[in-house]
């Protein structure tokens, strides 16, 4: 537990230097609202212009307990439009690290992309059954019954591998993620 | 020139027949070697980031070490790995800090320089060049809506023009097949959240299908499998979204170049979309008749590297 509490401590600062550099540069020209497809598909409770803007004004909880952080689809098209150079891709990355450390209630997001890497460091790479059975265990075993008929699909045209790859490099793999989080715990103490 | 190559997790599954038509068409060209890094793992995709914020480059660091062992620059097909690798590339070499904290959690291997990362689309148009690509079997008929999706060339992809991309829609040219102009070209799929939130995602893949199909174009080339596999294993769900028929193969760019340049069809894995392209094919380029008159095409235009104008 203690472990865990430190890499997140770790991960607060960070997370709050870059967001707070690069939010201050935001004028509300509302570029990156107008380039988002997500927002413009319906997903995101909020813009991202408005997150921006809460930012600035401190309203810290409504915006990690967004539902915009997570459907941040991370395709850049706001960061290559913006005429402030704002990082915003990056800033919605650092967001969910910023939810995640501060004990916000875990979106579905979340649970994905925990699931997703915990495969990649026990098999070394993707095993895309596991995460899919995993993942709706998790949010809604209901969501099953809809799934069949993909499934079936996937697996009459072959898209499905149906046993993990088992690279030699995985105890490497292993021991790098144990070593990450070692040497948050190290930078803790040490600096 | 030889490259290390980087196939990622979906090459061995759900995109496995962009991985054997990339390799195929390879092997065709001649002069674009793809030698396997041994024992690559997983470039961590888009969660990777939110778990740690060390883990992204970690993963990329150990890929990037082996290649650097083998001497080679990397080819990367899956847009999500490239972009990873790519920004773990340029970030790894411009902070010598970050590199060290990064080989602290390599064991067995040390990454020094990191090598440039390439994605075959990039490859083809700019190393090989498009005048080098032998087509014996034009892609005459074929209307094609180039699909580049949002990470080949953003953020930093540094090859095309982050969005109006040409070099997709120049190969197509180059292969005797028709580039429809449409605006979709690098909108996002939705890719990274169809997993959680699907139903936008839907949303998103459906738009990019009926702008397509609006354009004129009979099949979608991509350069990406997340794209791949939203457009076309769920195409009659989007279909049933827009309430339109769309009825538009999607092949990967390889695909497409394996069938101009005459390579044997099964090297293809065109057997493995879920809308066929058979009967496109039938009527397209597979229709008997008169030979089509060779026409003399002008040279394909020299591509500049995006940003090379204002150097």
């Amino acid at each position: 537990m203690a472990e865990a509490r430190t890499v997140h401590l770790v991960q607060t600062a960070v997370a709050m230097g870059l967001i707070e550099e690069q939010v201050s540069l935001c004028y509300q020209c509302g570029t990156c609202t107008g380039a988002c497809p997500v927002a413009a598909a319906g997903g995101m409770d909020y813009t991202p212009r408005a997150i921006m803007r809460m930012i600035q004004a401190g309203l810290e909880e409504e915006v990690l307990s967004s539902q915009t952080i997570w459907t941040c689809a991370s395709c850049y098209l706001c960061t290559v439009r913006c005429p402030r150079g704002i990082q915003i891709t990056e800033v919605m990355t650092q967001l969910r690290n910023l939810a995640l450390a501060k004990g916000y209630k875990a979106r579905k997001g979340q649970v994905y992309n925990q699931g997703f890497i915990d495969i990649v460091r026990r098999h070394g790479r993707m095993y895309e059954p596991e995460l899919v059975v995993r993942y709706h265990l998790l949010t809604n075993p209901l969501n099953f019954i809809g799934l069949a008929p993909v499934g079936l699909k996937m697996i009459a045209k072959r898209k499905l591998r149906l046993l993990p790859d088992h690279p030699p490099g995985r105890p490497e793999i292993r021991r790098l993620f144990e070593r990450l989080k070692e040497s948050e715990r190290r930078k803790e103490q040490g600096e | 020139m030889k490259y290390a190559y980087f196939p990622g997790c979906s090459q061995e599954s759900t995109a496995e027949e962009y991985n054997r038509s990339l390799r195929a068409v390879a092997r065709r060209l001649g002069t674009m070697e793809l030698e396997p890094i041994p024992d690559w793992n997983c470039c961590g995709a888009t969660p990777a980031a939110t778990v740690h914020p060390l883990l992204l480059y970690a993963l990329a660091a150990r890929n990037l070490a082996i290649a650097e062992e083998m001497g080679l620059d990397v080819v990367a097909p899956c847009a999500a790995c490239y972009k990873n690798m790519n920004k773990a590339s340029h970030a790894l070499n411009d902070d010598p800090e970050l590199l060290d904290r990064v080989n602290a959690t390599l064991n067995g291997h040390r990454l020094r320089h990191a090598p440039k990362v390439r994605h075959p689309l990039d490859v083809v148009v700019h190393d090989v060049g498009l005048d080098n690509v032998p087509v014996s079997r034009p892609l005459r008929g074929l209307k094609v809506a180039s699909y580049y999706g949002c990470l080949i060339t953003r953020p930093e992809g540094g090859f095309d023009d982050p969005e109006r991309p040409q070099s997709m829609d120049r190969l197509m040219e180059a292969l005797g097949a028709e580039p429809v102009d449409w605006p979709y070209k690098t909108r996002c799929c939705g890719g990274a959240i169809y997993m959680t939130t699907e139903e936008i995602s839907f949303r998103m893949s459906a738009d990019i299908l009926a702008y397509a199909k609006a354009a004129g174009a009979n099949v979608v080339a991509v350069g990406c499998p997340f794209c791949q596999l939203l457009l076309d294993l769920y195409q009659d769900r989007l279909e049933a979204l827009k309430n339109m028929t769309f009825n538009l193969p999607v092949l990967f760019f390889t695909q497409l170049m394996g069938l101009a340049m005459g390579l044997d069809r099964s090297e293809l894995g065109l057997e493995k979309l879920v809308v066929s392209p058979f009967a496109l094919l039938a009527e397209t380029i597979d229709r008997p008749g008169e030979e089509m008159p060779k026409k003399s095409r002008p040279p394909a235009p020299k591509l500049k590297r995006w940003g090379e104008a204002e150097q």
